[in-house]
Parts: structure tokens; sequence; C-alpha cells
């Protein structure tokens, strides 16, 4: 690991303390929002995610795909806002930005085959979301966050879509022979290392999204496809369990 | 529904626990125990055969769930009933709506329906009460009964083929006017026999629409007040032209008194802290929270405080162990 070659062969600890296989802390609200019909609000540790799910409604007049509206099920739209003051840098990020426009693409196909919109003709789910501060996992945050929202807007799914990212110890160029993979990777090991966000369809080990931008050797691959995976595990476990209290706390309240 | 953000002192903070816990006693169990969240496998028997309906699907001969809520059994029936989602039309609901858009001989309404609601021209009672064929006429006077953001009250009639028809077939239903519109979660209104409350030592009307809608206005008399215009005014007369013109006499006939206002603004605080507490919306309900925020002298801007909160929530624990043991 280049960021502190030393410490980490020697207890195996990462720069924030945490081991190989740990996640970093994961919490979520869901409801946030009065005006949405579905919103949440996600932290992975420093990276803070509000989403808002609008819809299914009817789609807007003059919108992009006009004709694709009128097909027999209903379309995803998604937009992510990634505020200036989220991340190290104060950064204006134009509406354009690639970076953005891919994420919103993936973010996008992923529910689309996941949600059923076939239930809903002629409609639009808006999906927004709006980063507030950024350490690393964006994708992974965001996936989460949008699969917390949607439940709460009650679009019916066959499962939730979870997400991690995995990356491994050593670069690329780093001809490393025992290089270990990690789980859950923060903003600063991010900007160093090799990693890939992996989603997948629930606790299942069916895999719907796995997206990587950095190079890494093909043998180590299959370590960090693994050890996202189990950690998709972990974090299913979690927004399980914030459903579950959210559904609990409404149910008391209406007769 | 969650405008109001609560912020509670410490024994405020304990009270509104205590009246939470109470009041999940006192629901019932059956509940708790058949809630489920998406990926859930609900147990069935196939010995009995059975139907899957919303909120349900097939997995490798498993009855999952594909949302999170309550499964609800009826006969051979399994669905589940979701906890927030958007309103979902059953034929023969009371909803309230506003017009989105004008279009040949029909409106389009928001009803927080997934697609617009359609109230065609030929399913509304003609403000002039004759019944006959719609002209091109009346088709050009569609403004003139209502515009776009008009709100207006109508029945669900069902699903056609393009879409979701209302129909306004009443002197009950249409535009409403003089009065708040209120959205809340549509769960929190529950289908009964009566919607439509006058709330007589108010002087206003109280429309709970099935789809989360929920009207606060002045009452007006379900007469023909209609036909009387068309008498004494030319049919080349546009009403709407003639409500703005603001002649005295108009001005006159759609003057509220302020005590009538700050009723509907009392009332509509009452439907606001129900929904921030997530109960149920009836008119019992709200007519207590009326009496209480005027037994307790309260300002109308003060019920939406924290303190008010707490109290409607023991009141309505209180309530509910009271309906429980009678």
């Amino acid at each position: 690991m280049p960021l502190d070659n030393s410490s980490y062969s020697l207890a195996l600890l990462r720069l924030d303390g945490r081991r190989w296989n740990e996640l970093r802390r994961l919490s979520a609200q869901i409801s946030t929002q009065a005006a949405a019909d579905g919103s949440s609000y996600l932290e992975m540790g420093n990276t803070k995610i509000i989403c808002t799910v609008d819809g299914p409604a009817e789609g807007r007049r003059g919108g992009a795909g006009g004709s694709e509206a009128q097909s027999g099920e209903a379309q995803v739209e998604v937009n992510i806002n990634i505020a200036g003051f989220s991340g190290v840098e104060r950064k204006k990020r134009t509406r354009g930005d690639k970076r953005t426009t891919e994420m919103q693409l993936v973010i996008k196909e992923a529910f689309a085959s996941n949600l059923f919109t076939r239930l809903y003709p002629h409609s639009t789910i808006y999906i927004s979301l709006h980063v507030l501060n950024q350490d690393g996992s964006l994708l992974a945050a965001c996936l989460n966050a949008t699969t917390l929202a949607l439940i709460d807007a009650g679009i019916p799914m066959s499962d939730y879509i979870v997400a991690c990212t995995a990356g491994s110890t050593s670069s690329y160029s780093a001809n490393d022979e025992n290089a270990d993979p990690l789980l859950d990777l923060n903003g600063l090991e991010e900007q160093e290392l090799p990693f890939l966000t992996v989603g997948t369809v629930g606790a299942t080990e069916e895999v719907c999204v796995l997206a990587m931008e950095t190079r890494v050797q093909i043998q180590r691959l299959e370590g960090m496809l693994a050890v996202g995976i189990d950690g998709c595990k972990q974090v299913k476990r979690i927004l399980d369990g914030v459903v579950r209290a959210h559904g609990k706390e409404v149910l008391k309240k209406t007769l | 529904m969650r405008e109001i953000q609560l912020s509670l002192n410490k024994t405020q903070k304990i009270r509104l626990q205590r009246a939470l816990e109470k009041l999940e006693s006192l629901s019932s169990k059956v509940n708790a125990n058949a809630s489920v969240t998406i990926a859930d496998s609900i147990p069935v028997s196939y010995e009995d055969g059975v139907l899957k309906g919303h909120g349900t699907l097939d997995l490798n001969g498993e009855v999952v769930a594909t949302v999170c809520g309550v499964v609800e059994r009826v006969n051979k029936l399994v669905y589940v009933r979701t906890l927030r989602a958007r309103y979902k039309p059953e034929v023969g609901d009371i909803v309230v709506g506003r017009v989105s858009e004008v279009a040949p001989k029909r409106w389009r309404l928001d009803i927080n329906y997934s697609q617009n609601a359609v109230l065609m021209l030929s399913s509304m009672n003609l403000p002039d009460g004759i019944q006959r064929r719609r002209t091109a006429l009346d088709e050009l006077n569609m403004r003139s009964i209502f515009e776009e953001d008009d709100v207006i009250c109508a029945e669900v009639r069902g699903l056609q083929h393009d879409g979701l028809h209302l129909q306004a077939r009443s002197q009950k239903y249409g535009k409403l006017e003089r009065g708040q519109l209120l959205t809340v979660p549509p769960y929190l209104v529950k289908r009964r026999k009566q919607h439509f409350h006058h709330l007589e030592q108010y002087g206003v009307d109280l429309i709970l629409g099935c789809n989360g809608f929920i009207w606060v206005g002045e009452h007006v008399e379900a007469k023909d007040d209609m036909v009387e215009d068309q008498v004494n005014k030319p049919k080349s007369q546009n009403i709407k032209s003639n409500s703005n013109s603001g002649t005295l006499e108009e001005q006159e006939r759609t003057y509220t008194p302020i005590g009538t206002r700050q009723n509907i603004c009392r009332i509509a605080n009452a439907v606001r802290v129900s929904a921030t507490l997530g109960f149920n919306i009836t008119a019992e309900v709200i007519m207590e929270t009326v009496d209480l925020s005027s037994s307790l002298k309260l300002d109308i801007h003060e019920m939406l405080g924290s303190e008010f909160c707490v109290l409607v929530a023991e009141g309505e624990a209180e309530r509910r162990s009271i309906n429980k043991k009678g």
C-alpha cells in the first residue's frame, strides 16, 4: 500500500484502523423528506447522500424521450447533484460532467431492470440524488440510498440492490505477489489503489452492477470480487434492519 | 407530510415516546407479525391453492414480497399492502384533484396517482344543469367551468384504455373554492361511507379525498345557483370573467368572514398535526384535535408547536385505549 507501506504489512490495519474485511459505519434513515414520494438519507463512512424519489408520475411534457414516455412501462430518470463543498477541494461540476452522467446511467440501468416498471405504464420515476459529502464509494452509496428511497416510495422490486466497493492493497505497477483484497475503500484509498464497485441483487451472488475505472492485475480480480460480494451481503443486512425498524415505527401509529 | 419539524425538549420526547408505546401495545398484534419487507417469503399453504395479488412474486415456488408492507389475506388471495405509496384508485373513491391540463373534451387532473386522471366533459353535469349532448360550444367554454390549477372534487369512475376516468355527476362534486388544500400520505385516509363532512358549528366543509388530498373550505350549499346565474345573465357571459370583474355584489357573495377563515386554518392545522404524527385522518379525530386546541385557548399558529403535538399523541392513545375497552 503506497500510502503507508510499512504499517499495513506489519499490523494489517488500514489508514483508518480497519482490517481488510471491515465496512465503515453505515447508517441510514427513511422518509426524511415530506414532499417526495420516497426519500432516504444514507451515510457510508463520511460519504453522505440524500435521495428523493418522485413518482411514478405522469411524464413531464417536452422532456427527453417523448415517445419513450408513452411506452407500456415506467421510465426511470436519475439525476445526481454533487454539491460543490462535498469534496476536498471546492469544485464546480458542470451539468454534463462525464463521470456524473455515467453514474446516472449505471443507476438507471440497474434499477430499470430490477423495478417492476410494467405496473406503471405511461409514467416516470424520478430519482434525484444529492451528494453532501464524498469520501469514497460514491456510486455504491448512491445505489444503496436509491434502494431505500424506492422502498419508501412503495415501488415494487424483486429484491434490494446493494452495493459496496472492493480494492486491492497494492497498485497495478507494484508487482506485489501477496496483495490482499480490501473492502469498502475510503476516499484516500480510492485515490491510490485499484478498486471496483460491485452491486448485487439482495444477499444473493447475482451481480447487477460492476464498475471499475482503474487497472488491476487479472489474478487479483477474483479475490476483489469475492470480497465485494461478501460486503454486499453485510450491507444488505444493515439496510434490512433500517427498513424493518422504519416499518415498525409506521405501523404502530396506524391501526 | 412532515413539513413540521418537531423540536422536542426532553420531557416532551419522553411523553411522546410513552404515548407511542401505548399506541403500539394497543395496535393489533396481527399487524406486527404480518409485516414484511422486500424479498421476504410469505408462508402459504399450497394445498388450498393461492392467488398472488399485488406486491407478491413467485420465485422458485415460493411467494415472495416485492414491497415493504403488511400481508393481507382474503380467502385464497394473498397480497401485500404497502406502508406508503402513491394513491391507488378504486372505483367509487372520492378524490380531490388539481387540474393540470385542459385538453379536447376533457380535463386532466393530478390526483397523486401514477398517471393524470381524466375528467371528460361528458361525464360531468353542465353548469346550466340541463342534460343534453355536449356541443362544440361547450367544448370551447370548458375553461369557464374549470381552469388550470383549479381544485376539483370528483369520483373515480374506472380504468379505461386511455387512463383513469373520473366523473362528477352531482352537485356535491365540482370546483372547490375559498379554502385550503392539504396533501397527506394517502395511507392515512381510509375509505369510508362518508367523505364529505359539513362541520356546522364552524361553517366549514371538510372533504377527505381518498388520494390524500384534503380540502378544508367555507361551507357552500349544494344548490343550483348556476341555474340562477344562467337566467340572470345571457349565455355569452363567461362565469369566470364575472368573478374576476369583481362587481360589488359579486364580492359580497364570495366574501368569507374572518371567523370562518380562522376556523378553516384551525381545522387545517389539526389535519397537519395528525399527518405529522402519522395518525389516520378521520373527521372525528380532527374534530377532537380542534376541540382540544380551542379548549386550551391556543392560537392557530401554536397548534403546530411541539407541545400541542405531544398532547394530541397522548389524547389519541387515550382515545384508542377507551375504544379498546368499550
